[in-house]
């Protein structure tokens, strides 16, 4: 034992929940960005277009997450691109939530019924007032409880880039694991700070499926 | 026919000109050879039994369903592969249809607004007044805050009518706007209909309601199979149809 388990390992652990928030919000944005151009590229009027992004889901749905990590971690150097081990983890992230979230979403765009996409095409509105002021608001709220549930996915998900030796909530947990010789207490605490991010998330993504029930 | 439609209206070019249209739906062909000129102000009845056609006409001329072979001229403006023609159009040609679609997350108001202040670029402020101008005309304006799902079917509709007004349409496109609702909404709705007629809107109208035809139509079409069978001035057509299929039809509906 090198430490005893005190009010830093705690701050420690804290400090790597932060930091798993974090990652976890820059991945979610950059995906959802992503993401709704998956969505809109899927159920695009072009067929190469819904190949070519039916394709980068396959890819993404296909493979482990912890590959497609260090497919970047790994991969982009060669291209000449040297990263921080953050930037990477934010970049795969990205990549990974942007192909399932443009997959929820497809799913939401394509529950809109097509006679509210014929009503705004004869009123004269163009592709993008078309989405952007009648088909997306209501997808929308038909996949907010599986985007939610995806985000819970995603931030547990982060855990793996403890692998390649980025400092999140998992690794500190396993550092503070290894310094004070007390696993138990060190990886409950860090299940414990998961719990208390995805636990309300659940709930969230629980009560909007009931509120957004479709009704009739 | 065509001697009739401009009797009908008095300008000399139709404001809609369909010529050799062809339209399939994989193997099936769903609409042959379709020819009609529509004048300014006409209003045009068009029945026909279900797979008849006449709807998937009537969504070709704003180009909600793509067709094969013809061509489609509206005001002037050919409907081919441009997309700027197909919205030019668009803006132009209201719609108004069997299930209504409204925008189920927007008011009564915004439903009425949004296409002026994206496709005309209409101030809100100014939408709003135009938006409030024909709720008045289809006698609901009390309910424009509502979202549509409080509304009962024949006020859905008749927002719908609303809804389509508010761009200043020159021609109306209805399809099967009284085939959803409840037998008790059906006036309400049909009253707003011959109420447009009146004021000289250019109409196409697929609808079963054969007294809706009777009272404002000036030529009343027959499809069946994806073919215009028969067309003549309604006094004619029901009374003295020349086609077999005419007769077999009108004796289905209107005798029950």
């Amino acid at each position: 034992m090198i430490r005893d388990f005190g009010l830093l390992e705690v701050l420690t652990i804290l400090q790597g929940m932060w930091t798993t928030l974090a990652l976890s919000a820059v991945a979610f944005v950059g995906g959802g960005i992503f993401g709704t151009l998956v969505a809109l590229s899927r159920t695009s009027a072009w067929t190469w277009l819904r190949i070519t992004s039916a394709a980068y889901i396959d890819f993404f749905q296909g493979t482990p997450l912890l590959m497609q990590l260090f497919l970047v971690y790994f991969g982009l150097p060669v291209f000449g691109f040297h990263v921080s081990a953050w930037t990477a983890v934010a970049i795969g992230l990205t990549f990974h939530a942007s192909a399932f979230l443009g997959e929820i979403w497809r799913g939401g765009i394509q529950a809109v019924p097509r006679g509210q996409s014929e009503a705004a095409s004869a009123l004269g509105l163009g592709y993008i007032d078309r989405m952007r002021d009648v088909v997306l608001p209501q997808a929308i709220k038909l996949s907010f409880a599986p985007t939610v549930g995806f985000l819970v996915q995603l931030v547990k998900g982060t855990s793996l880039a403890a692998i390649i030796g980025f400092v999140e909530l998992s690794r500190s947990a396993q550092i503070v694991a290894s310094t004070t010789y007390k696993p138990l207490i060190a990886y409950g605490l860090a299940g414990a700070c998961y719990f208390a991010i995805c636990f309300p998330l659940s709930r969230v993504s629980a009560y909007y499926e009931r509120r957004f029930a479709p009704k009739t | 026919m065509a001697t009739m439609a401009q009797s009908a209206a008095g300008s000399l070019d139709p404001i809609i000109r369909i010529d050799g249209l062809q339209k399939y739906y994989g193997a099936f062909h769903a609409l042959k050879n379709i020819n009609l000129d529509v004048h300014k102000g006409e209003r045009i009845v068009v029945c026909g039994p279900s797979g008849s056609g006449k709807s998937t006409m009537i969504r070709c001329i704003n180009r909600i369903e793509q067709f094969e072979a013809g061509s489609i001229l509206v005001d002037g403006i050919s409907l081919g592969e441009s997309m700027k023609n197909v919205n030019a159009v668009r803006a132009e040609v209201g719609m108004v249809f069997q299930q209504f679609n409204l925008f189920p997350h927007l008011t009564v108001l915004q439903n009425c607004m949004l296409a002026p202040m994206r496709v005309r670029g209409t101030s809100k402020k100014d939408a709003e007044v135009v938006a409030m101008k024909y709720l008045e005309r289809v006698r609901i304006p009390d309910q424009a805050a509502k979202y549509p799902a409080q509304l009962s079917g024949g006020q859905q509709q008749r927002v719908a009518i609303a809804r389509a007004l508010c761009m200043t349409p020159k021609i109306m496109l209805f399809d099967e706007p009284t085939s959803a609702l409840d037998p008790e909404m059906v006036k309400e709705v049909l009253d707003t209909m011959i109420g447009l007629a009146q004021e000289g809107m250019t109409m196409l109208c697929v609808t079963h309601e054969m007294g809706f035809a009777r009272q404002v139509a000036d030529r009343v079409i027959f499809m069946d199979a994806g073919e215009i069978i028969e067309m003549a001035k309604p006094e004619e057509f029901f009374s003295q149809p020349k086609n077999e299929r005419t007769r077999n039809f009108l004796g289905q509906i209107l005798n029950h």
